[in-house]
């Protein structure tokens, strides 16, 4: 088409940084893709040299492309198509393997050619199949992603006068309670305990009415809520496991992230910031042990609040976990380390040995290091940085519980929480379990909406801002892949309701109730070149022996 | 495949800007992955690749969304609406996020309320897609108007009539909220319009001849390059095959996953005025009146000419807006003439003075 367009492509040159305001084509944008403008002319052309590579594979070699190839980021248009461009071109150069890029771990079964239908023979003589010229990719950074719309609340609407109301207590509740007004805000409380008897509880905003209306009082009168012994929350958090598929989602995800960036190394380490019962390591044990050319060497490092009364919980767990990999015959070590709270970690407890892969797997902690300044979070992610992981998994609640102002927050932790119920609500019916699973949310919101400073643990912020904190803390992103998406749309299937989506947003997997996203699962790894600025200063202790 | 790969690509380079050309091309590419020889689906891997976006209530350009769901029939609805004027009463009554959704759109104007079904030939696509999120906005913020998107279920997991069933139910519920209401005391009633492209447009007219059986009022339909067909092949179909985006063979896969299997192309849902079809006469004064929008270079145009057509044998009434060198999707990006002169369309279609002049 036009070769003047052609003068910068093909040279492998990684294109010069640009300014954060970078020019991407604004429609494209509106419809999902990043697309620089000046690279719209590139684009064209090669979306014109796949779909020729198309019409001249044979029809095997094509549906290769949809059912073993793993699709990365397909809002990055460029990779994309040069990534199914340079499939075709392998497959061409190569046609008795045809699944030999996949980078999938899962062992993919090699691509059977289709049933002829004779209809679909593409009929193009052998010899005049076009040898793709496949040029080397542009550089992959793409362009920091503008700061996306706010995206905030769900609205449900309300079918009964008194379901309105009460949403309009609860607000005008929380409104009273910033302004610092609390002896009317108590009065409302008791107008809002009336108003809970004449509404549907089952389900929506009446579900977790009744949940905020208790919380708002304990914060007004100043109790708080009552810290339950750790035991115990490991006992709601097992039942919330089991119950919903947000754990079960962010564990299959992030072990599929870490069994791809295990692959090829012999001695791998994984560090679980919460280890609980040890959910999730089973699966990528036995994962590992049926790896192509064996399993590698595995060491757990599970941190964990120090277990009351003499016992040591850690070492438990450990010990069944071994048991599972002694079961598989994959060797494994696993190391305790007892702290409760994550800030009071230091890198050189987890002994982490420069020879070995190692990953670091945080599913909804990080945000407990969000806290009033100092915050802790920086000083973190940074030794986290340090040790080099090959990846960090990322599981986090998307939504911003985490604004300053109460009635913000207030506001965004009522529809947040009305969601989660909701899908609760559908996705289980058995009793006791789903009541001790509410009960595991119930502390998250008491956390909320009773506390300030210190002992606001539930500090949860979207993905957009882990994305940022990320970047400046020296990491990029490791996209998740369709294959990680397909797993997780069968482990949806199990759960037998419809209304959990997952959505692929920019190399993150979102799982999500009726199109709200709720929880997101990311990848990172460490940026090449020299690790971010020094420390600020007094940070420099965390890096002492006590 | 008619022509040669590079004529084609030629062909539709020249017609639509670039932007354009490589949105539709990246569809077109990737919809060949998904579509199995077999008639079967990549469901996943379309998820996948599909842009979404959450709604948001929070006004972005002066439009804020929302998503609802109807327990009943688990049914997902987005729902578009004109953010009210900041500074205003309205606006300081709504606390942050938080939508009134007790009271009418209005008391004192008509404010239409257009249902709409998104495009992908019945098989891609969802309410919460970025280009349809877009599209949907664009119209509250050209039209004035406040739209409902179905998410309408999909073949070939679903087949016929799920698409038609669920734009019932969603044109059921629309027109039992008391907040979408509009119009003065005596003419306060949900102003209701039905739209759609491609698929969607084949279930506006599916929708309202349901709804005009029934009783339900419905003020117009808008058929933006609906999805009809039939067994014959056309000369449209011959001369256009492949030249622009769309081919074919890859009409004729979407109605074999969306058609009931053994079904062929003159089934009523493929052609409503065709063989097996029947004429709306005597559904004149209940069918609403129809503005159906063909672009010039679809392959299917004369199978949407011929649909106009069937409506005006019938007596009822049709506007035909023919969009010379448009090619299919030219909607999605406002970068072209016929985008503009199709919201004018629009616009003036909904607007209440249209509306009484066919009243008098």
């Amino acid at each position: 088409m036009g070769p003047s367009s052609t003068s910068h492509a093909g040279t492998g040159k990684l294109i010069p940084p640009f300014p954060p305001q970078t020019q991407l084509d604004g429609l494209l944008a509106g419809a999902g893709y990043k697309v620089r403008s000046s690279d719209l002319h590139l684009v064209a052309q090669r979306l014109e040299s796949l779909e020729s590579a198309m019409v001249s594979s044979p029809s095997h070699v094509v549906s290769h492309l949809a059912s073993d190839t793993v699709h990365y980021n397909p809002a990055d248009l460029v990779s994309w198509v040069d990534s199914l461009l340079s499939e075709l071109t392998h497959s061409h150069h190569h046609p008795s393997n045809p699944s030999s890029s996949s980078s999938s771990s899962s062992t993919s079964p090699p691509s059977r050619p289709l049933p002829v239908d004779l209809d679909d023979l593409f009929s193009v003589p052998s010899d005049a199949i076009n040898w793709v010229q496949s040029e080397m990719p542009l550089s992959q950074q793409p362009p920091p992603p503008p700061p996306p719309p706010q995206q905030l609340t769900v609205v449900t609407t309300m079918e009964e006068d008194s379901g309105i109301r009460l949403v309009h207590a609860l607000m005008t509740c929380a409104e009273l309670v910033q302004r610092g007004d609390l002896h009317l805000a108590g009065a409302l409380v008791d107008e809002m305990t009336a108003l809970l008897t004449s509404i549907n509880t089952e389900c929506g905003i009446g579900k977790v009415a009744g949940y905020f209306i208790d919380a708002l009082s304990r914060r007004i009168v100043g109790a708080g809520s009552v810290p339950a012994p750790p035991h115990e929350t490991e006992i709601l958090y097992h039942h919330f496991y089991e119950t919903s598929p947000y754990l079960k989602f962010a564990h299959f995800t992030a072990n599929q992230a870490i069994l791809e960036a295990f692959e090829g190394y012999d001695c791998v380490h994984v560090i679980d910031f919460s280890l609980m019962h040890g959910l999730q390591w089973p699966a990528l044990i036995q994962a590992l042990a049926l790896r192509p050319g064996g399993p590698p060497l595995l060491r757990l490092t599970g941190i964990g609040p120090p277990s009351p009364d003499g016992r040591d919980t850690l070492r438990e767990i450990g010990l069944g976990l071994a048991e599972v990999a002694r079961s598989v015959n994959v060797r494994f070590a696993f190391r305790g380390v007892a702290a409760s709270r994550l800030e009071d970690v230091k890198p050189w407890m987890l002994q982490v040995n420069p020879n070995e892969a190692l990953a670091v797997n945080s599913i909804m902690q990080l945000h407990k290091l969000l806290g009033p300044d100092p915050t802790p979070i920086e000083s973190v992610l940074s030794w986290i940085r340090g040790l080099n992981p090959k990846i960090v998994t990322l599981v986090e609640q998307e939504v911003n519980h985490n604004q300053t102002g109460f009635l913000d927050r207030f506001t965004e932790a009522l529809y947040y929480y009305s969601t989660v119920f909701d899908s609760l609500e559908a996705a289980c019916q058995i009793q006791p379990d789903k009541a001790l699973a509410e009960m595991y949310l119930q502390m998250e919101i008491c956390n909320i909406v009773c506390y300030e400073g210190a002992a606001r643990v539930e500090r949860h912020e979207p993905l957009a801002k882990w994305r940022d904190r990320f970047n400046r803390a020296g990491f990029r992103p490791l996209h998740l892949g369709s294959n990680a998406f397909k797993q997780a749309s069968m482990l949806l299937m199990l759960f037998s309701t419809e209304g959990y989506s997952v959505e692929e947003n920019e190399g993150c997997l979102r799982l999500g109730w009726h199109s709200r996203p709720l929880i997101a699962a990311s990848a990172w790894q460490a940026s090449p070149g020299p690790l971010p600025l020094p420390l600020p200063m007094g940070a420099d202790d965390y890096w002492n022996d006590d | 495949m008619a022509g040669s790969n590079e004529v084609n690509v030629n062909e539709s380079k020249r017609v639509v800007p670039l932007n354009t050309w490589v949105l539709i091309s990246n569809f077109k590419l990737a919809y060949n992955l998904l579509r199995r020889s077999d008639g079967t689906f990549n469901r996943d891997l379309a998820e996948y690749l599909d842009r979404k976006v959450p709604a948001n209530t929070i006004p972005v350009g002066g439009v804020l969304s929302f998503d609802h769901v109807d327990r009943s029939t688990g049914l997902l609805n987005r729902v578009y609406l004109r953010a009210p004027e900041s500074g205003g009463q309205a606006a300081a009554a709504a606390p942050w996020g938080f939508k009134e959704l007790e009271k009418p759109l209005s008391c004192t104007s008509v404010v239409p309320v257009i249902v709409f079904f998104h495009g992908g030939s019945f098989t891609h696509s969802s309410a919460n897609s970025a280009i349809y999120d877009t599209l949907c906005r664009r119209l509250v913020t050209f039209c004035g108007a406040t739209v409902v998107s179905v998410n309408y279920r999909r073949s070939p997991e679903h087949r016929y009539p799920c698409a038609y069933d669920d734009g019932w139910a969603a044109l059921k519920w629309v027109t039992s909220r008391p907040w979408l209401h509009s119009g003065t005391e005596n003419n306060s009633k949900v102003h209701v319009y039905l739209a759609g492209d491609s698929s969607g447009g084949n279930i506006c007219h599916h929708v309202a001849v349901r709804a005009a059986e029934a009783g339900v009022e419905v003020l117009g339909n808008i058929l933006l390059q609906p999805m009809f067909g039939g067994q014959k092949r056309t000369e449209s179909e011959a001369r256009f095959d492949g030249k622009y985006f769309v081919t074919v063979r890859d009409r004729d896969w979407y109605w074999r996953a969306y058609l009931p299997e053994g079904e062929d192309r003159d089934h009523p849902a493929c052609n409503p005025f065709g063989p097996r079809g029947r004429s709306l006469d005597d559904l004149v004064g209940k069918f609403p009146r129809s503005l159906v929008v063909v672009p010039g270079l679809d392959l299917v145009q004369d199978w949407q000419l011929a649909y106009v057509e069937g409506l005006r044998k019938s007596g009822l009434d049709a506007k035909l807006l023919y969009l010379k060198e448009a090619t299919i999707g030219f909607f999605f990006l406002p970068n072209n003439d016929h985008f503009y002169t199709l919201m004018e369309e629009i616009k003036s279609f909904v607007s209440p003075r249209c509306d009484s002049l066919q009243k008098a």
